[in-house]
């Protein structure tokens, strides 16, 4: 709280005011007047500067963002009101413009004051709103009997006089079906299936069909993709690789895929680091960051960045989960939902633990990999070793590489190791650092990765956690020196050590020049193994040699381990590949919980009361205590959220799969919930759902089979005067909301009609651009002639704020904002990319070769043959006869040019 | 449903009437807000929100105003990196006198590490013209000009960090993914000129600037509203079909989908969305030949080339640049709304845009060379044609730079404290220095204007009110200027 100073000059005129009158003032008479005179246009019901109105009684004696209280009954040389309009100082002066307070007004307002600021209750002229009384933040509530999705619909439309459309006909409801649940029009096989299925369950058999399709995953978790601002790079001008977001996209798709439950997908994401589930928590860093090098230098900006860091979580959470814009209170109280600034930091807290970075996730398909791969590399290594020269043996060994050293000796049994290192190669100005250290048994296991550190220089636990690279390495906090100690889990014999500065090669700096290796005997007595005195010396050009360098090997042994080497490599590229064995996910990283305060304005240079973690005030709030731990808290979150009493978590998540499905939601405001969000057009269809849903175990996949079994969905699409006349957005669905499919299904689908689509699913995407991160901009690539760019565009590398070259352009969101839902742009920009594109040019040539190859060289069997792969039926005569002209005299290309930019091809029908 | 009886109690209440539509122009057809709007207010700030009426199958046909502007179309001459005001607009004689000596009570540790001692300007300073306004040598030919200019010296930025700057001076708002200035005018207004983009970004030869497509993308705007990319050296993306398709096939293929289309409208003749995909190729053909056109300067008369510059064989990237002046000019002639033109690429230790840290002088040099005569040219020429009357002129940086060079270096670190805009043209008050640094040029000190300011100057001139040119996004009804931005009434005429 900012303190009050009243200066002499402020005492000296308060105590020369004069006694107004002798009765008491009155408010409404006496100083209301004066409020309005003065005071309203800027703290009345329009603005409320610093957060302060003066024309309602509870909120004028509650006070401004500022300070406490404005105003202070019966002290007025404590109320900053009073404060305001005497002092000189031009900041605080009140009003800042135009004319000041008479002397006659001030000594009234100061009366008022001292006599105890006296505001009867009642006669206020406006009423201040009750922001939490909001239909969202009620219990969802569903009415005794029966119901259908159907009959909450008709009974919408009969009030308007209106009704639904008839259902529409077959081959149009699989194509419905097919791109709205997995993105990918339906393939002539399962048309002439579809439509030779007579029997009363074809239809549901359909559904079943596509939600147990892998597919289905692929095409759902974009859509909430989009919601988190899912990116592959970190954004901002450096816009550099996040190389390892997308074991949570993998994740995101998994779980569609697997139907998890939606309870249990909010507390994986928050909180999934406690739940062997850390790829989830990619959820909480989706946000673009800058990285550590794009902050200032200075303490300020670092501190902002950490603000904005968590105001990113915030931020997310609120949207995502609860559908209400958390983050606008971080400067001030929310202005019209029940949020206050102190919501906004107690609800921050909850993430104080949280930093954005890489950590190793458990992935068993890697594990196998890895495991394959480590076991060719044994045999190999074994040989190696026999002509490796040993330490302190006499031989002459490889100078020092950054990328890796080996140490080798006798067999010996130890109970524990200490590495110390006496200089490094820069002339002792840096801190040496070791990526990893590996010390390995006569079995070939390297049994560091289950040590216990028991003394250190700095954080060595990132040299031992089977993680190679810069980012997880153990960074002494010494100059030139420090020291890692180690105990086995039980004592081994070990007789070799592998060490390195960068296991990457992408540092050669910060290297040990001079290095101890001991081992701890079972008597604990210390041994020396190895150090560097029998080393050849340092070499900067030797400074990125491979491990296993010749000089490793006594002279008559070099050519035969020359010929292992090369055997060697291209294994160890393949293991790099996979961070030697542990996969990275970009996600939460979690330590120890800050301290976390209330921010005055948001600023991170004015702290004020220290906040402990507590849910927001008007929602059955939770609090945790300020010793509470990361993860404790982060569940502790995930819980309140998925409380099926929270009476937003449903709701909001049933209205987007129904948006998902028709195009806009029952609320049209997606992401935002409270009291700025539209109303629900069907609000007890809406509860409903959400009882519907919680009641199913959170069953996405059931919420779709109730959704698109309804005639509802089954409908035609087609519009009519009297419809448009009447509800012209058709919000009330009198026919189905047709659209314009989106980006990603408009090149899954060319990609698919032309028998051409990779159905390979999961790993690191694959590129549109010549770049994946960086400054100098990302130059597309044209042809994807490789299988990789043919893959589904959910696997595509994305980079953030940079849309792909031709389906960009059809609104696809770029990583920057969250996208409840799709703009639907139309633009000459899609006209020509999709026209002109190098893509949609091999594509149609593609495309066309395939019909060849089914129908041969008859331009009327090539038709009928494209007709029915894209559009699921036959031409009609005029259309045979236009295409056919086109076909003979341009070739089937132009047609299959003219398929992929036609309005059919492109519409959910 | 009536879109007003869609709101909670409390948001009628809070916001009046005012109808929520979802985040894009709707498919179906273009819905009339006005009568819903009329009397209604914005709260917080008293003013109703104006939301442009999109014919979804003519996006970019003009619209009205607020008020009656004084400028219809802008050139913004965008400088990446950071330009010192040290250098160039600011001059600072204290600066000179206390070279060499550490800045008392100045900041030991600034953006990209320790600070040095003040450094005095790098370039002579003279006064110009008949204001006397004193400016440096390091740029001739646009001190030439600056009795037609007025200066906002006192501007600040809410980061020091070049992508999250370049962001909250194109979009209000440091985070990425806001919409871009000339994204909410071509939102806003439309364009005169139906067979143009009415948002043109010309990237510099050297490369694209820091914060990239935040610079021109629509954010949550609807995409068509988005910067269209090119410049004087490379054309459209897809402009024309790949060279292995003729222009019969082109042709034929045109005319099918015409007619396939067309077929397939008759199915749902109301269908908006459906017509406005036609005529968005039909708009597409159209550019295809007027952006060729007007990208072609051979028609260009040597004098022209010769005035911006661009015939200067010896730095083809000063040439480069002045041609893509030049066709800023034809754009603008043509009545594209907004022209943003790129002066200085992404980061690059100084030597591709202006961020001097290390070699400040040397780099300025070189930098100078490229904008200086071409720029002054851009706007000479404008005035010479009479397009100066309609047209208004804009430079700006992201921030500024400090007094102090760099421990250690010959360069200037972030300043976002105080740091110089300049505007000029169309309802611009010719010779006005308005705001004024500390004596070293650190800090703005006095008519202290957050770049808000500037951007709701530049809204005003256009004759929008930036308070009322809002749209609705997650929750907020989100502006160019977030909730700040007083317009600069004392740099207009």
């Amino acid at each position: 709280m900012k303190r009050f100073f009243i200066n002499a000059l402020c005492l000296a005129v308060l105590a020369s005011t004069p006694a107004v009158a002798a009765e008491p003032i009155d408010f409404v008479k006496d100083v209301r007047p004066i409020f309005e005179a003065h005071c309203y246009d800027c703290h009345g019901g329009g603005k409320q500067k610093s957060g302060l109105r003066l024309d309602v009684k509870s909120a004028a004696l509650t006070g401004g963002d500022n300070h406490g209280p404005d105003i202070v009954p019966g002290k007025p040389e404590e109320s900053p009101l009073i404060q305001f309009l005497l002092t000189e100082n031009e900041d605080e002066m009140m009003p800042p413009k135009g004319a000041r307070l008479s002397a006659k007004e001030i000594g009234i307002l100061t009366e008022w004051v001292s006599e105890g600021a006296i505001w009867p209750d009642g006669v206020d002229l406006v009423e201040l709103e009750d922001t939490s009384d909001h239909w969202s933040f009620k219990p969802i509530r569903v009415e005794e009997g029966e119901h259908t999705i159907d009959a909450f619909i008709d009974r919408a439309l009969q009030e308007k006089g209106l009704k639904r459309s008839p259902r529409a006909d077959k081959a149009t409801l699989l194509r419905r079906l097919s791109f709205d649940l997995i993105g990918l029009p339906p393939t002539t096989g399962e048309m002439d299936a579809f439509l030779a299925d007579d029997s009363t369950d074809a239809y549901s058999a359909a559904v079943e069909r596509l939600l147990a399709s892998p597919r289905y995953g692929e095409r759902w978790a974009q859509h909430w993709l989009d919601v988190v601002r899912y990116a592959d790079t970190h954004g901002f001008e450096v816009n550099t690789e996040r190389k390892n977001a997308w074991p949570y996209r993998d994740y995101v798709i998994k779980a569609f895929n697997a139907n998890t439950p939606w309870d249990q997908f909010i507390r994986e994401q928050i909180a999934g680091d406690a739940l062997g589930k850390a790829e989830a928590t990619g959820f909480l860093v989706t946000a673009a960051a800058l990285l550590p090098g794009q902050i200032g230098k200075d303490e300020e900006s670092k501190r902002l960045a950490r603000q904005d860091e968590l105001g990113e979580i915030v931020i997310n959470t609120g949207e995502a989960f609860l559908g209400l814009s958390i983050g606008c209170a971080r400067c001030h109280d929310h202005k019209f939902d029940p949020i206050s600034a102190r919501d906004y930091y107690t609800m921050q807290a909850f993430f104080a633990g949280v930093h954005y970075g890489d950590r190793p996730v458990i992935n068993p398909e890697l594990d196998t990999i890895v495991d394959g791969l480590r076991e060719r590399l044994r045999p190999l290594e074994r040989e190696l070793e026999r002509y490796l020269l040993r330490a302190g043996e006499g031989g002459k060994r490889a100078s020092l590489s950054a990328k890796g050293n080996i140490e080798y000796f006798a067999p010996v049994k130890a109970a524990g190791l200490r590495f110390t290192v006496h200089s490094t190669i820069s002339g002792n100005r840096h801190q040496p650092y070791i990526d990893e250290l590996e010390v390995f048994n006569t079995e070939g296991e390297n049994i560091a990765l289950n040590s216990k550190v028991t003394s250190k220089t700095g954080k060595p636990e990132g040299a031992i956690d089977g993680v190679y690279g810069n980012e997880s390495a153990w960074k002494s906090s010494v100059k030139g020196g420090g020291s890692l100690e180690m105990a086995f889990e039980n004592p081994e014999t070990i007789n070799r050590i592998f060490w390195g500065r960068d296991r990457t090669g992408k540092y050669p700096d910060r290297l040990a020049e001079t290095y101890t290796f001991e081992i701890k005997t079972e008597g604990g007595d210390w041994r020396k193994i190895a150090d560097a005195s029998d080393r050849a010396s340092f070499d900067p050009k030797k400074a990125k040699e491979d491990l296993f360098q010749l000089a490793d090997f006594a002279k008559e042994d070099q050519a035969r381990a020359r010929v292992i080497i090369e055997d060697r490599k291209p294994l160890v590229e393949e293991l790099k590949q996979y961070h030697g064995g542990k996969q990275l996910v970009f996600a939460a990283q979690s330590s120890s919980p800050e301290t976390m305060h209330l921010l005055n304005r948001g600023d991170p240079e004015q702290p004020t009361d220290v906040v402990a973690p507590a849910t927001l005030s008007f929602l059955n709030p939770v609090e945790l205590s300020l010793e509470s731990k990361d993860a404790e808290r982060r569940e502790a979150l995930a819980d309140w959220i998925t409380d099926p009493d929270n009476p937003l978590t449903a709701r909001v998540i049933v209205n987007r799969i129904w948006q998902w499905h028709f195009g806009i939601g029952l609320v049209s405001t997606a992401n935002d919930f409270g009291n700025l969000g539209a109303l629900p057009s069907h609000p007890k269809l809406l509860d409903w759902l959400a009882a519907e849903f919680i009641e199913s175990g959170w069953s996405v996949k059931d919420l779709h089979r109730l959704i698109v079994s309804s005639e509802a969905y089954q409908q035609r699409h087609e519009l009519h005067a009297v419809g448009l006349a009447k509800d012209s957005e058709n919000r009330l669905l009198w026919g189905f909301p047709s659209r314009r499919i989106e980006a990603e299904v408009i090149r899954d689908s060319i990609l698919a009609v032309s028998g051409t689509l990779e159905s390979k699913m999961f790993g690191r995407g694959y590129d549109l651009f010549h770049a994946r991160g960086g400054t100098g901009g990302f130059k597309p690539i044209e042809s994807h002639l490789k299988e990789e760019g043919r893959r589904r565009m959910i696997y595509a590398y994305k980079v953030r704020m940079e849309r792909e070259a031709v389906f960009g352009a059809f609104d696809c969101p770029d990583g920057g904002q969250s996208a409840p839902r799709r703009s639907q742009s139309t633009t000459p920009i899609q006209a020509l990319n999709l026209f002109n594109s190098q893509f949609t040019i091999d594509l149609a040539a593609e495309f066309s070769e395939r019909v060849r190859k089914e129908v041969g060289d008859d331009p009327d069997e090539q038709i009928q043959r494209v007709w029915k792969i894209c559009y699921g039926r036959s031409p009609a005569n005029e259309e045979l006869l236009d295409a056919g002209y086109v076909v003979r005299e341009h070739g089937l290309e132009t047609l299959s040019r003219v398929i992929f930019n036609s309005n059919e091809f492109l519409f959910l029908p | 449903m009536n879109e007003a009886e869609n709101i909670s109690s409390h948001g009628r209440h809070l916001l009046g009437r005012r109808s929520f539509l979802s985040n894009n122009a709707t498919a179906l057809s273009s819905i009339a807000l006005s009568s819903l709007l009329g009397t209604d207010h914005l709260l917080g700030s008293s003013k109703e929100p104006s939301r442009p009426q999109i014919d979804p199958k003519n996006p970019f046909a003009p619209r009205e105003s607020h008020h009656t502007p004084k400028a219809k179309n802008v050139v913004v001459i965008f400088c990446a990196g950071a330009v010192s005001q040290l250098e160039t607009w600011d001059y600072k004689p204290e600066l000179i006198r206390q070279d060499g000596k550490p800045l008392a009570g100045g900041p030991p540790v600034t953006f990209q590490g320790p600070a040095g001692n003040l450094a005095r300007p790098q370039y002579e300073f003279r006064q110009r013209g008949e204001t006397g306004k004193w400016v440096s040598d390091m740029i001739p030919h646009l001190a030439e000009l600056t009795d037609d200019f007025a200066f906002v010296h006192s501007l600040t930025s809410e980061t020091n960090t070049h992508g999250p700057g370049e962001n909250f001076l194109s979009t209000g708002f440091v985070q990425d993914g806001f919409p871009s200035m000339g994204a909410w005018l071509s939102y806003a207004l439309g364009s005169e000129n139906q067979d143009l983009p009415s948002f043109v970004s010309l990237l510099d030869p050297r490369g694209i600037p820091q914060a990239s497509i935040n610079n021109w993308g629509p954010g949550f705007l609807p995409a068509e509203f988005q910067g269209t990319l090119f410049n004087a050296r490379n054309p459209i993306r897809h402009l024309s079909s790949p060279p292995s398709v003729t222009q019969s096939k082109d042709e034929a293929a045109r005319d099918l989908l015409k007619r396939m289309n067309a077929r397939h409208l008759e199915h749902n003749p109301l269908d908006g969305s459906l017509a406005a995909r036609i005529a968005s190729y039909e708009l597409a053909a159209k550019m295809q030949l007027s952006v060729p056109e007007i990208s072609d300067l051979s028609t260009e008369p040597d004098h022209i080339m010769k005035m911006y510059g661009a015939d200067d064989e010896s730095n083809p990237t000063k040439a480069g640049f002045a041609k893509n002046c030049i066709l800023a000019r034809r754009l603008l002639e043509k009545g594209t709304r907004f022209v943003q033109l790129f002066n200085g690429a992404y980061a690059s230790g100084g030597r591709l845009n202006w961020d001097g840290h290390s070699k400040l002088k040397e780099q300025y040099d070189v930098h100078a060379e490229i904008l200086d005569q071409p720029a002054a040219a851009l706007i000479k020429d404008l005035k010479q044609r009479g397009l100066l009357e309609d047209t208004l002129v804009v430079w700006c940086t992201e921030f500024g730079r400090m007094p102090m060079f760099q421990k250690g270096a010959q360069g200037r670190d972030h300043n976002p404290d105080g740091f110089t805009c300049w505007m000029t043209g169309a309802g611009v008050k010719p010779g006005v220095s308005h705001g004024v640094t500390d004596e070293l040029g650190r800090k703005a000190i006095k008519d202290v204007h957050p770049l808000y300011d500037f951007n709701a100057t530049i809204l005003h001139l256009l004759g929008l009110d930036h308070e009322r040119l809002t749209f609705f996004h997650n929750g907020i009804e989100r502006r160019l200027t977030n909730v700040e931005g007083h317009v600069i009434h004392e740099i207009l005429s």
